[in-house]
């Protein structure tokens, strides 16, 4: 517990942090997939009642989305109603941060370990072009560059859609600061 | 501070070069092993690799207690059981894969059953299911590609359910690797040529995709060099033992690399085009291999230009500008496809394969686009993305 001492504050944020980005994302997910053609047609390919979890090992934080049909996500918080399908695990809080703060690309996290995949890959690799979609519409374009692999050509969202969400970004930004410094 | 992080591990003794075989013995005895099972198919047998490996035990007083050589080029959950059941009823205490990816594969399946019990290898599929060490395992490869000697992976059919079980864990690895110039010599030119081809493309794909690390970079660069000064030697003289070795040995270094390192793209499309067209694993490396750097050029310039060494030499890397390197790399591996189409016939493109419509690049581009090797490809690929990749490699 020698760490604790040192920077207890720092790693109280972290943890908020990780978890208002879990809930931003989560009903990010569901607002998107309500909208655009590109999340539905990823995520059609997913049974009816398929259940993804984010999550931080050991009993950390979490995100749980269920696909309802069609391409549409349902936003279930942190408490799944039944055992996920599709699980993927960061292995340590320091690592969702590096990524939920856009400072590790989802891609690069799996690619440096950061993560565990439990569950199906095939769907893991359709989660993570949802997730990238997404990080494009609800952050900034030269933020989002960092997030994700390529920026895509064909965003035509309304902007005020994702406002809301970037309104919690800001909130969420700030914490990044906290955590820096 | 850097966001730089890797990780690396193979903890598989590499037992290589002449009379290798000849130390199977002294290693099984080593982990108080009395009691081996081979597995194997009837290719290897019909061929005689067993015999070597058969006389190398013998000769040292060691017998090998069951031989199964009749596991199938896709192995499935119900050859896995049969196996096992060989095993427990031979009272056999270790395992020694002879063969390619496929015996390799059935062997760790068996290796999961007879360690942790039962009869349902379903039951361990997935990532990070075993706990603890499995029962002595050695692998004898007989083809130079496919590096799964030095994978933590196996992928096992569920013929009744139709899907396929992957299986991770680092204790599917071997204890060792035996790699003997012997077990390669009979290779025919055009499985030489592939599996070659696959090895350099583990090799290729390890250093020019996202998880690359300076321990990985460091094996797939010396496999690249070693098939890039052998291969086409072999091709010229199938006898060439020297060669052949060296050509074992870039496929497990190749292995190794990748292994720490993943593939990207070339493997997204290889995996589709053999699952809807049923060709061969390293055929398909070869063909897509410079069309897919080709697609990724502009995000990997520096470390397919830095592969021109290895390729080509150090006159020609000197003597070529920087700017140009990453062109004259994937030159230099059109260049070696061109030999070997003149060796084998070893198609380098999907129409030259005979095997492929045009009206199958759709799904196949469908397919890639849901394969896990996708997401270590340096640069994001979309649909549109892969189908142009598949026009490009048509004709
Ligand atoms: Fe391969």
């Amino acid at each position: 517990m020698i760490a604790k001492r040192i920077q207890p504050m720092a790693f109280q944020a972290r943890r908020l942090y990780v978890e208002l980005m879990f809930q931003v994302m989560g009903r990010a997910l569901q607002a998107v997939s309500e909208v655009d053609a590109t999340v539905q047609k990823d995520a059609s390919a997913l049974p009816e009642g398929f259940l993804f979890e984010m999550m931080v090992m050991p009993q950390g934080s979490s995100l749980i989305v269920e696909h309802v049909g069609n391409g549409r996500f349902h936003y279930h918080g942190n408490s799944a109603p039944r055992p996920v399908d599709l699980s993927i695990q960061f292995k340590h809080i320091a690592h969702a941060f590096l990524v939920l703060s856009f400072q590790e690309k989802t891609s690069v996290a799996f690619a440096n370990d950061r993560m565990l995949v439990d569950g199906d890959i095939s769907y893991a690799i359709r989660m993570t072009r949802v997730l990238n979609r997404l990080e494009s519409f609800i952050l900034p374009k030269l933020v989002a560059k960092r997030a994700v692999k390529e920026y895509p050509a064909n965003l035509h969202l309304p902007e005020k859609l994702m406002s809301a969400a970037r309104i919690y970004l800001k909130v969420a930004s700030n914490f990044v600061e906290t955590v820096r410094a | 501070m850097s966001n730089k992080y890797y990780e690396f591990f193979c903890p598989v003794k590499v037992i290589a070069g002449k009379a290798a075989l000849e130390h199977i013995p002294y290693e099984l005895s080593g982990m108080a092993a009395t009691r081996p099972m081979i597995v194997t198919d009837k290719g290897v047998r019909a061929a005689g690799l067993l015999d070597p490996v058969i006389a190398a035990c013998e000769e040292s007083g060691l017998e090998i207690v069951s031989i199964y050589d009749d596991v199938p080029p896709d192995s499935s959950t119900a050859v896995v059981r049969d196996i096992a059941g060989v095993y427990r009823s031979e009272k056999c205490d270790s395992i020694i894969a002879v063969g390619g990816g496929s015996a390799i594969d059935t062997a760790k399946a068996v290796n999961i059953l007879v360690s942790e019990g039962g009869d349902d290898i379903a039951a361990y599929a997935g990532a990070g299911v075993l706990k603890r060490p499995l029962k002595p395992f050695f692998v004898v490869p007989t083809t130079a590609g496919t590096g799964s000697e030095v994978t933590a992976v196996a992928v096992i059919a569920d013929t009744e359910k139709h899907v396929k079980l992957p299986f991770t864990s680092s204790f599917l690895l071997p204890n060792a690797a035996i790699i003997d110039p012997r077990m390669t010599l009979t290779l025919p030119p055009h499985i030489t040529a592939a599996t070659a081809m696959d090895a350099m493309t583990h090799a290729t794909e390890a250093f020019t995709c996202m998880a690359k690390n300076p321990l990985s970079d460091a094996y797939a660069t010396a496999a690249i060099k070693k098939i890039s000064n052998s291969l086409l030697a072999v091709m010229d003289n199938p006898k060439d033992a020297d060669n052949r070795l060296e050509l074992a040995e870039a496929s497990t270094m190749a292995g190794i690399a990748f292994s720490n390192s993943m593939v990207g793209l070339v493997h997204a499309l290889g995996h589709a085009t053999g699952a809807i067209c049923q060709l061969p694993h390293g055929l398909c490396m070869s063909l897509y291999l410079p069309y897919v750097l080709e697609y990724n050029i502009e995000s990997i310039r520096e470390p397919l230009g830095e592969l021109l060494l290895y390729l080509d030499g150090p006159e020609v890397y000197a003597a070529t500008p920087a700017s140009r390197r990453a062109e004259a790399s994937i030159s230099a591996i059109r260049r070696m496809r061109d030999a070997l189409y003149k060796h084998c016939k070893l198609p380098r493109t999907l129409k030259e394969t005979g095997k492929v419509v045009e009206e199958q690049l759709e799904r196949i581009a469908e397919v890639a686009l849901d394969d896990g090797a996708i997401m270590f490809n340096p640069k994001e690929v979309t649909l549109e993305d892969a189908k142009a990749v598949l026009r490009r490699a048509w004709a």
